[in-house]
């Protein structure tokens, strides 16, 4: 039963199956959109068609159960399969020096047997020409009164299919690292406030990072074209009362502190810091610019009435910005009128232009921490690693056999390859004719 | 000068390459073949100038960047990758019929970037997601890979057309043995480029969203891609799988390249909005 079950696992035909199956089944969550809150796709589809969606985590299928189980087969599949290769592999490496094995010399794909008259010191050296050729420096060995030679190149080449696959497991053995131990969410944060306190994707809960981060800066730049060219905030990390770091992040430069990382991700207008508005008071002729800020009073130069700004309404698509003002005169009801830019608003024997005004932004940051992500990078190295192995290395073994017979030598010659069999053969032949014809010199 | 201006002489270089290797294919002209191929490396290197052109260019604009950002040149480059796999291949792999493939794709993607009207040629300025020094091993990585999925396809279609018929003028193809091999060496080096591809973008997904991989529709696309690939190879490899059973994976293979190039975008919505 044990070896019925691993038979199973360690067949290819199961990992061309689980391609296949996680190619088709992985397309679902590019039509559906993912990690909505439910109310969304309870009202898309039909209750029953929910009931079943949602049994099978289609609206997170890539952490659903199924999903998960097909990655963890496949994974059994990988491991299954390397174990089945490995003692191969390690044979081939490790003991391919065995010199004295008459068998190559029958059953190799490219062998070659002939006899020669000379000395043997003469044979001897031209068969380490011929070694050093076409794979490096020999080992010698004396058998049964005849003489091996073998040589081998780019043997660590086996190993590069080895690495491609262990490479998966790392990588995902840190992607479940990564959503076990890891979060990931945002966190928006006013100009000029502090915050600790993380939404996590989807709005499943907060997390609170026991250190703050204060935006003390967010700016945004923008082409002449009107596309955006920076997204900017200056951040300072505060540990209590101190501030530990600061630095600036943009899209593409995020900063990391203890782990986690804060990458640029939005941004948004939280509110109007100051706003000034032109006064023109009737009675002196005289002109104030004054600086308010929202539902602070000021008292109006030359008179004994006040002013205020009670709301803003940002400017729309062919609407001015525009805000509520508020004039407060002593023994007279609030006068509440609006103020533009550019247009003067009369009241109360004043003049009011509303002359600019400066916003507060917040920002938005992408905040996460994902423990398995050295696990992953070394998975791309080793399968990058493992590629280089296999396509630009290839392990050759050449064999050649001196045996005395009457009259002078007989020599075997026989070699392999693990790929590019064509192009190697050629080679082979080519140094082999000129060995026969003692040209190798 | 205008590098759209080169690209319209390299469009119809491309287009003169693969008639004149049709001509030499058909009639086994060793002659034609090698005006072919002189056509086809003197449209490779005008290409590269006009790319080097529209990248200077850039600079002189104040928003310095390699042509590599928008659709625009991502289908002049795609055509360039074709072209340039074709010739860096053709040694080894290279026969008058992938030379055919590779100028008549790389002529019609330049056609339909030239003439479509629907694909804007202006030289923009980068958003800040792209402004990263992953944009060119990312954009390069991938449609290199693309590119030998292109020829696989259509050696893959070819192979279906042989067996298919056997008419006269499709005797005229290489055996379907070849036609097989040249199939499964190109996706061989593009199963490679696009895993290069995938890890690039994860590498820099990672610095600009946080994360390596977010199930993104463009990344998940891709990761469909490397599966079919994957089964692909795996098929062919252990379990010996040779003829129409790989020429249909590998037309399955390019419908979803296809997919994850234009259709996550035009169709489905995602962070990588900019193809």
């Amino acid at each position: 039963m044990q070896t019925k079950l691993y038979r199973i696992f360690s067949s290819a035909r199961v990992t061309v199956f689980l391609f296949f199956v996680l190619a088709a089944t992985s397309i679902v969550g590019t039509v559906i959109q993912q990690g909505l809150p439910l109310e969304r796709y309870e009202k898309l589809f039909t209750p029953r068609l929910f009931a079943i969606l949602s049994f099978f985590d289609v609206f997170d299928m890539y952490h659903s159960w199924w999903f998960t189980l097909l990655l963890v087969l496949l994974s059994i599949n990988i491991l299954a399969c390397t174990l089945k290769q490995l003692p191969r592999i390690a044979k081939l490496i490790l003991n391919g020096k065995k010199g004295f094995d008459d068998s190559v010399f029958t059953s190799s794909q490219i062998r070659k047997t002939w006899q020669r008259q000379g000395n043997l010191a003469d044979l001897e050296e031209q068969t380490g020409v011929v070694l050093r050729k076409l794979a490096g420096t020999p080992t010698r060995v004396e058998h049964n009164g005849a003489h091996y030679f073998f040589a081998e190149k780019g043997k660590y080449s086996r190993l590069g299919m080895v690495f491609v696959h262990i490479s998966i497991l790392f990588i995902l053995s840190g992607g479940v690292i990564g959503t076990i131990w890891g979060f990931s969410g945002q966190m928006n944060v006013v100009e000029g406030t502090t915050s600790d306190t993380v939404v996590l994707l989807g709005e499943t809960g907060t997390i609170k990072l026991g250190f703050g981060v204060r935006c003390d800066d967010f700016t945004v730049e923008f082409y002449e074209t009107g596309m955006p060219k920076e997204y900017r905030s200056d951040l300072t990390i505060v540990e209590g009362e101190k501030a530990v770091i600061s630095g600036s992040i943009r899209v593409n430069h995020p900063l990391v502190y203890k782990g986690l990382k804060f990458c640029q991700a939005t941004y948004g207008v939280a509110g109007m810091d100051k706003f000034r508005v032109v006064v023109h008071n009737g009675r002196t002729g005289k002109e104030n610019i004054l600086t308010l800020t929202l539902m602070k009073k000021v008292s109006l130069p030359g008179s004994n009435a006040s002013f205020a700004i009670a709301k803003y309404v940002p400017g729309q698509v062919g609407r001015m910005p525009t805000v509520l003002g508020v004039l407060l005169e002593p023994g007279k009801a609030h006068d509440i009128f609006w103020i533009e830019p550019h247009r003067q608003t009369d009241k109360g024997g004043f003049t009011f232009t509303l002359q600019d005004y400066e916003s507060r932004y917040y920002t938005g940051i992408q905040v996460s921490k994902d423990p398995g992500v050295l696990l992953v990078w070394v998975g791309f190295l080793l399968i990058l690693a493992g590629f280089i192995l296999s396509l630009f290395f290839s392990h050759t073994r050449v064999w050649v056999r001196i045996a005395p017979v009457e009259g002078g030598y007989e020599i075997a010659i026989a070699a392999t390859i693990s790929k590019n069999k064509k192009a190697f053969r050629k080679t082979v032949e080519g140094v082999i004719g000129n060995f026969q014809q003692g040209m190798v010199l | 000068m205008n590098d759209t201006f080169f690209i319209s002489i390299v469009t119809f270089t491309y287009f003169s390459a693969s008639l004149v290797f049709l001509i030499s294919f058909m009639f086994k002209n060793k002659y034609m073949g090698t005006a072919a191929l002189t056509l086809t490396a003197a449209g490779l290197v005008l290409q590269t100038l006009a790319l080097i052109l529209r990248w200077i260019h850039s600079y002189q604009l104040g928003i310095g960047h390699a042509p590599l950002s928008n659709f625009y040149e991502s289908l002049v480059f795609f055509s360039w990758s074709i072209v340039f796999i074709y010739m860096v291949t053709r040694k080894r792999y290279g026969r008058s019929i992938t030379g055919i493939l590779a100028t008549f794709f790389s002529f019609l993607i330049l056609a339909y970037a030239s003439l479509s009207g629907k694909v804007d040629c202006q030289i923009q300025p980068l958003i800040p997601a792209l402004q990263s020094n992953w944009l060119i091993s990312h954009v390069i990585s991938s449609f290199l890979a693309y590119a030998c999925f292109a020829i696989a396809f259509g050696t893959s279609i070819l192979y279906l057309g042989k067996r298919k018929s056997g008419s006269e003028n499709i005797g005229l193809l290489p055996d379907a043995a070849v036609l097989d091999e040249i199939t499964y060496k190109m996706i061989s080096i593009g199963f490679v480029l696009l895993t290069l591809g995938i890890i690039t973008g994860a590498a820099w997904a990672d610095c600009a969203w946080g994360r390596y991989w977010g199930w993104d529709p463009k990344e998940t696309w891709s990761l469909i891609t490397w599966f079919i690939y994957g089964a692909f190879l795996h098929a062919r490899l252990t379990r010996g799988w040779r003829g129409v059973k790989m020429s249909l994976i590998s037309i399955l293979g390019f419908l979803a390249v296809i997919f994850t190039y234009l259709g996550v975008n035009y169709i489905l919505s995602g962070l990588h909005s900019y193809l």
